[in-house]
């Protein structure tokens, strides 16, 4: 039974995966303008790399040729070159999602991390000032623009008190080699701001679930049993309330290659969302193609990861 | 995961961390570079990037600062903006200003060594005329031939009687023996190639480029100048321009290039930094579109009446836009000579200028035959009482833009016409332009110190085929004239007067309403950089603008303060101490709270 729950998973990722692929390839075709008139408007492109790439898409071909050139080459990692500069998309953005991952992934696993350990204490002492301070808290922050957060740390941090960089990945320049400490102190602003700002959906979520569960008969059976309070919360509540917050922490990490665009603009970190931003201010149409692409990949896969270990955590899942 | 490995993980975390930060600057700085080994750098905050490095694929602001730093132009700017020796000595006409005989500086090196000779220079304009990069070759008549007859010189042949050398040529020279090799290749090869680290006569070489991020030039060995004294020049990206300012204000760079004019007063409230309000090289303007491109699109009719036109300019406040848009940072606009070049701008006689007045406006569209319509727009009788409704498309690569658009729009209603704001990037914009599918647009303009290109791009001529400069494609044939003349003209006095009357002949016609003026605001560190000049001279830019000679003379504030420190934080000692203490303190805390109630959970089970 769990080989086929795995199974039905795996298939709806890949007819996922197929629909994004197609609405990417007509996406490219509905914009302003044919796909040879703006990789002609590249500035970077010979006229051999042009027509390389004309080739290489076939958009010389009838539409669904080119739709089976398209997947073909997409799913060997031949995303086009950007209109604007001409790089190579993959170089291109193999550069960037260093940056993003570090940003985006320890702004969510700290995110993660605390929210869920506050959502537990908080629902678990319903009421109580903990809980009540825990909770406004965490709608506040939830409410709060990341951006304007950002630029009131950036203020703060950065200029009045000088205690971070005002912006970068790494003060190094030319042939020097970024020290880890150097990008660590980059880092920080950064990273605490999407800290704050994704930690009140976590908070919120593991204490809903936290409350939940406090009153479900297995927890009253082994309060009645003689547990201390400790006991209970953590070996039989805290599991049980912890499937929703797993989901949000795994759909969290696919959504870590989508960048975080308002963040890398205010600390100017070179990641995949400053990149899509600037992919959208120059109409860099293959380059947001990819990164497109890209995210919703990511996104597809984490939701996958999240449904088949779902499946192992809770067993009554797999029997719906 | 029992509850003894969580506590245990818990207090050793807390531990580590704390102990790092406690370490941290004493592990920071014995990882920095001493000051005797540290280069000096020079750090520059830019808000546009450098996408590519190759001179040919110039195009951004930082992209121009970059060329400035790296190559010579065979006659340099002086300091008021006119033509002075550089790589060469001196450049002469001939009487009918057709020949010019230029000698060139002996014993140039490029700065991988190789010795910089007349045929370089012949060569890079060739170049630059047969692969047709208009930045650099608008300079040379067409027909233009050099000659080197010996290492030393250079002769231009020129079929009409020229200025060129004198402007002075704003063509870069580039080394035959690197480019010579992609004589027989297309633009756009030889725009892709990759040139880091360069090769080039000028005071720092771009040696690493990080897109996204920086750009680093060394100092040239054998740069044929004066010695800079930064061994470094840094271009650091902020796309965000308040981070930019907080980076001046904690010192993380040295000079700031390129802020808003609402980022004043927080420059100004930072110590130790001065603001250098740039006198405008460049212009914000309202074009209108005449319909003589050759597609499909039709705009606004009425806008051919210059009636219309000057009503326009009659309705709209410049000096609100001023105020509202660029406090304390621009000045009305005028003609279509921006004031930097102070030589040839006109100042509008007070007589002549078409100043805020909607009630002029009005009685001037009444007077046109334009009535106002039931719903408070004015109708065209010539044209289907078709309303006067105008697109009006705002570029984003204009500071403002869209409050300026969103002025006008309430100006233009109080005299009866519709306009419809559609804020659109710069790319966007361009396919507009191209296109004609506007009935008039907000963007800008800038050019050279010479008038010549500026000029050039209101003429006939300026509307032809793809890639036309044209905003409108306005055709006058009296302005063509008296461009042609002013290109013929070679006493400087009798162009002087030509130039002022062709401002004051499109102020008249009303292509084009230049709205304003905004300054270039540069801020640095006096603190951290000194020697910095100005070009021009009055209220000119301090970094790379017209010339490098602001960063050659530059120098640390203090000559022999330490270089800046690269270590990670600049969190104070005090505070990492503090934070690394309450880590440990914590740790114990949490240890010692879960080892009892661990105690008590193990005894009871």
């Amino acid at each position: 039974m769990r080989l086929r729950y795995i199974r039905r998973k795996c298939g709806w990722a890949l007819l996922t995966l197929w629909f994004v692929l197609t609405a990417n390839f007509f996406l490219f075709r509905i914009m302003p303008g044919d796909p040879i008139g703006l990789l002609a408007r590249s500035q970077r492109l010979s006229a051999e790399a042009l027509a390389h790439q004309l080739t290489l898409f076939g958009l010389d071909r009838p539409l669904p040729l080119q739709y089976l050139i398209y997947l073909k080459q997409t799913l060997t990692g031949h995303l086009g070159v950007s209109i604007i500069s001409g790089t190579d998309i993959s170089t291109l953005i193999a550069g960037r999602i260093w940056p993003t991952v570090l940003l985006v992934g320890v702004g969510t696993g700290l995110a993660a991390l605390v929210g869920v350990l506050i959502g537990i204490k908080g629902g678990w002492a319903r009421g109580t000032s903990f809980d009540r301070s825990s909770l406004y808290g965490s709608l506040l922050l939830y409410a709060t623009p990341e951006g304007w957060l950002g630029m009131l740390l950036l203020i703060t941090f950065a200029g009045t008190l000088g205690w971070f960089p005002a912006g970068g990945y790494t003060s190094s320049s030319g042939d020097t080699a970024p020290q880890l400490g150097d990008i660590a102190s980059h880092l920080f602003l950064p990273a605490l701001t999407l800290t704050l700002g994704y930690i009140g959906s976590f908070v919120i979520v593991m204490r809903s679930s936290m409350i939940d569960v406090k009153d479900e008969d297995y927890i009253t059976t082994a309060r009645a049993k003689g547990l201390s309070d400790g006991q209970v919360r953590r070996r039989h509540a805290v599991p049980n309330a912890f499937l929703p917050s797993f989901t949000l922490i795994v759909l969290s990490v696919g959504f870590i290659l989508g960048g975080a665009i308002v963040v890398e603009t205010v600390f100017s970190w070179p990641g995949l969302g400053l990149l899509t931003y600037q992919a959208i201010k120059d109409q860099d149409y293959p380059v947001l193609q990819a990164v497109f692409l890209l995210s919703s990949l990511a996104v597809i896969m984490a939701n996958l990861v999240a449904d088949i270990t779902y499946g192992f955590l809770d067993p009554r899942i797999e029997e719906v | 995961m029992s509850k003894s490995i969580q506590r245990t993980a818990l207090v050793l975390a807390g531990l580590v961390a704390g102990g790092l930060l406690i370490a941290a600057p004493a592990v920071a700085d014995s990882a920095s570079p001493s000051a005797s080994t540290a280069p000096l750098v020079l750090r520059i905050g830019m808000t546009t990037g450098i996408d590519n490095p190759n001179l040919w694929a110039v195009n951004s602001p930082a992209e121009w600062g970059s060329l400035i730093l790296q190559y010579d132009l065979a006659l340099q700017f002086s300091p008021d903006l006119a033509a002075q020796p550089s790589v060469a000595d001196s450049c002469d006409p001939s009487a009918d200003f057709k020949t010019w005989t230029c000698k060139i500086h002996p014993g140039i090196k490029w700065s991988d060594g190789q010795p910089l000779t007349s045929k370089d220079v012949a060569f890079s304009y060739r170049f630059a005329i047969d692969k047709q990069f208009d930045y650099f070759s608008s300079y040379f008549p067409k027909g233009t031939t050099f000659e080197t007859p010996d290492d030393l010189t250079l002769i231009w042949h020129s079929p009409v009687a020229t200025r060129g050398p004198k402007v002075p040529a704003w063509a870069y020279i580039v080394p035959e023996h690197i480019w010579g090799k992609y004589a027989n290749d297309d633009i756009d090869k030889i725009k892709a190639v990759n040139t880091v680290p360069n090769v080039a006569s000028g005071p720092f070489i771009m040696t690493s480029a990080t897109p996204g991020q920086n750009w680093t030039f060394t100092r040239n060995p054998y740069f044929w100048g004066n010695k800079p004294v930064y061994d470094q020049i840094v271009f650091q990206l902020y796309t965000n321009q308040e981070a930019m300012v907080q980076a001046l204000k904690n010192g993380q760079i040295d000079i700031g290039d390129g802020f808003d004019g609402a980022l004043l007063p927080a420059l100004g409230a930072i110590k130790n930094v001065k603001v250098q309000k740039v006198t405008s090289d460049f212009w914000v303007n309202m074009a209108f579109n005449f319909g003589n491109q050759d597609t499909p699109s039709k705009p606004l009719a009425a806008l051919k009446d210059i009636k219309v036109r000057k009503a326009i300019e009659l309705a709209i406040d410049k000096q609100a836009i001023v105020d509202k848009v660029y406090p304390q940072a621009a000045s009305p606009g005028e003609t279509i000579v921006r004031p930097l070049s102070d030589y040839w701008h006109l100042d509008i006689p007070s007589d002549k200028v078409l100043g805020y007045d909607p009630a002029a406006a009005n009685a001037l569209l009444d007077e046109a035959g334009y009535p106002m319509g039931t719903d408070g727009v004015r109708i065209d009788p010539k044209n289907s009482n078709s309303p006067l409704r105008l697109r009006l498309p705002v570029s984003d690569d204009v500071n403002g833009s869209t409050s300026i658009g969103q002025l006008i729009e309430g100006f233009l209603k109080k005299v009866g016409i519709a306009v419809e704001v559609k804020p659109v990037t710069a790319a966007k914009m361009y396919d507009l332009q191209q296109a004609g599918d506007f009935d008039a647009y907000v963007w800008y303009w800038t050019g050279d110190p010479d008038p010549n290109y500026q000029l050039s791009v209101f003429t006939s001529d300026a509307c032809l085929g793809d890639g036309h400069l044209s905003d409108g494609c306005w055709k006058d044939a009296t302005y063509d004239s008296m461009f042609a003349k002013q290109t013929a003209e070679m006493n400087p006095e009798a162009r002087l007067k030509i130039v002022q009357d062709m401002q004051q002949y499109v102020y008249d016609q009303v292509p084009v309403i230049v709205l304003a003026y905004p300054n270039y605001i540069e801020a640095y560190r006096t603190d951290q950089v000194a020697g910095l000049v100005p070009t021009p001279v009055k209220d000119g830019y301090l970094t790379t603008s017209y010339g490098y000679a602001s960063m050659v003379s530059a120098h640390p504030a203090q000559q022999d303060a330490a270089p800046a420190s690269t270590s990670s934080s600049g969190i104070p000692p005090w505070a990492m101490g503090l934070i690394g203490l309450v880590l440990v303190i914590g740790g114990w805390l949490v240890w010692r709270r879960f080892g009892k109630r661990g105690d008590d959970e193990f005894e009871r089970d």
